[in-house]
């Protein structure tokens, strides 16, 4: 994916009620794109078939 | 001994002496204060000294025992706790300007575990703004003992400052992605993240739900083990805490790790992030392990590259959840680092969560794979040693977006496995370096039992840092 701009970065925000402005925008921006960069390079096999499963249950 | 000497004795051996009633609580902890108000200007290690209440506890400590009744070993051991656990009565800041007056009127778990155990709190540590940032610090920036000049690593920064610079004896840090280990390799120290699960989260501020975790930072492996035992077990009011027994790690120190198998992961040994005089050392600590009589071996785990970003996305986009209102309602009143953070955890597309949440399961096979054939793996905790404190700087380009791609120890977050970091040596400049150890789900006991071992047979932990002797 391209990476996004910074009108891309507000209108995100105006999503969540949030009104993103400079200085943090462009900051945002850098931040955003460099893990959507890293988590689009990521494409392990078996990837499609995982559940995003965030723990394992401790022992009883 | 000399009242002002207790300070440079280990918990351990503290611990010993007030059972013995050769040493008073009432004289440690008045030796403790009376260092913590001379000294903690150069550290910045304390948000707040619970002077009164220290005093308060050591004369309990002290009555109880001499009637017969020692509870254990953490009994009158002054300890220091991280500012982002609850505390009845006494502030708890979170590091935050947000909570500067936040009194709670409950204990946080660990806290209450280790005042049932009969430990002396001296106060409330330092930490990151929230600790979910690694060096952004909204009051004052602790110090690392081995260098005023560095970071003392974060988030529970205060915490190692304290145990290094001999301001507590031992203490309690909270470890998301490495909180725990990273100031427990830059400040010389031993530090555990426990398996989560073992130790409450009840009363401690949210970072990651599923990464949280409360563990000891302590001068030796010994300290480690009677502080995690304190505070491991199950609680109720943490539905996911184990209910299993918690074991006797201090009987765990056998001294002996014949015939344990041990992994050393090359990617995160041969990786560019890690300075060169940084591999040296680490990998002569492992030459030690391989002396001491365990079998070790190379060991490849390449989705382990990818922790840094698939940690990297739940450490913003859970806390930014767990923030929202302030987000909306307060962003002024956060620092640099965390309005950066905050807000981009704020707009991350969900599917990139799920991907990364799907990451980890993989990355999470992986690990217990490897630990299905190796009792432990180990590579540096970080790559570099304590780095010089600056202000927090601008993100000027995508490269320039994590301050921490050097620090290898969220692997073992998102598997949710123990790691443990101890003291190997020392880098060119004299800076401390850390050999991680991290193990199966439960397996403290083979931690300690690494860690004490290769202890034993060196003298790191011993060396006292520039800024205190």
């Amino acid at each position: 994916m391209a990476d996004l701009s910074r009108e891309d970065i507000q209108a995100l925000g105006r999503a969540v009620g949030l009104d993103i402005q400079e200085p943090e925008l462009t900051e945002v921006m850098y931040s955003l794109n460099a893990l959507l960069e890293s988590l689009d390079a990521i494409n392990p096999p078996g990837l499609e078939n995982v559940e995003p499963l965030p723990i394992i249950l401790p022992p009883a | 001994m000399d009242k002002s000497e207790l300070p440079f004795l280990s918990a351990s051996e503290l611990s010993g002496l007030i059972a013995s009633r050769e040493v008073s609580p009432v004289g440690v902890t008045e030796a403790y204060i009376d260092r913590i108000d001379s000294l903690d200007f150069k550290f910045n290690a304390y948000l707040t000294v619970t002077r009164e209440m220290a005093m308060d506890a050591a004369r309990e400590a002290e009555q109880e025992i001499a009637a017969g009744r020692h509870r254990g070993p953490m009994h009158g051991v002054p300890v220091a706790v991280k500012d982002q656990f609850n505390s009845a009565g006494v502030r708890t800041t979170g590091g935050s300007r947000i909570l500067a007056d936040f009194v709670p009127d409950e204990d946080a778990a660990v806290i209450a575990n280790l005042k049932q155990a009969g430990a002396v709190l001296l106060g409330k540590t330092n930490l990151t703004e929230f600790a979910i940032t690694g060096f952004s610090h909204r009051y004052s920036t602790p110090r690392n003992p081995w260098d005023l000049n560095t970071y003392a690593g974060g988030s529970s920064s205060g915490s190692g400052a304290a145990t290094g610079a001999r301001l507590c004896a031992t203490s309690l840090g909270e470890d998301t992605g490495g909180s725990i280990r990273f100031p427990a390799t830059w400040c010389g120290l031993v530090g555990l993240r426990p398996t989560w699960g073992l130790v409450s989260r009840y009363g401690v501020m949210r970072g990651v739900w599923s990464m949280d975790t409360v563990g000891p930072i302590s001068r030796t492996v010994e300290d480690a083990a009677i502080t995690l035992n304190a505070i491991a077990g199950h609680d109720p009011r943490d539905s996911h805490t184990s209910t299993a027994p918690v074991p006797d790690y201090r009987a765990a120190l056998s001294g002996s790790i014949s015939g344990l198998r041990i992994g050393v992961v090359t990617e995160h040994m041969e990786s560019d992030l890690v300075e060169a005089d940084v591999r040296r050392t680490v990998g002569q600590a492992i030459t030690v392990l391989g002396e001491l009589g365990a079998t070790v071996e190379e060991v490849s785990l390449p989705l382990s590259a990818l922790a840094g970003a698939v940690s990297g996305t739940l450490l913003a986009v859970e806390p930014a959840n767990n923030h929202a209102k302030w987000v909306h309602e307060n962003l002024s009143d956060y620092g640099h680092d965390d309005r950066i953070l905050l807000l981009t955890g704020s707009v991350m597309p969900a599917s990139y969560y799920n991907k990364a949440q799907k990451l980890r399961e993989l990355i999470r096979r992986q690990v217990l794979e490897a630990l299905g054939k190796y009792d432990a793996l180990v590579f540096p905790t970080s790559g570099r040693t304590a780095q010089p404190v600056e202000d927090d700087p601008a993100v000027t380009s995508k490269a320039t977006s994590s301050r921490l791609p050097f620090l290898f120890t969220r692997l073992f977050n998102l598997a949710s496995c123990p790691a443990m970091s101890v003291p190997c040596g020392f880098d060119d400049n004299g800076m401390p370096v850390g050999l991680q150890i991290g193990g199966r789900p439960f397996s403290e006991e083979t931690l300690f039992r690494i860690g004490h071992a290769y202890e034993q047979a060196t003298d790191w932990h011993m060396r006292l840092p520039t800024a205190v002797a």
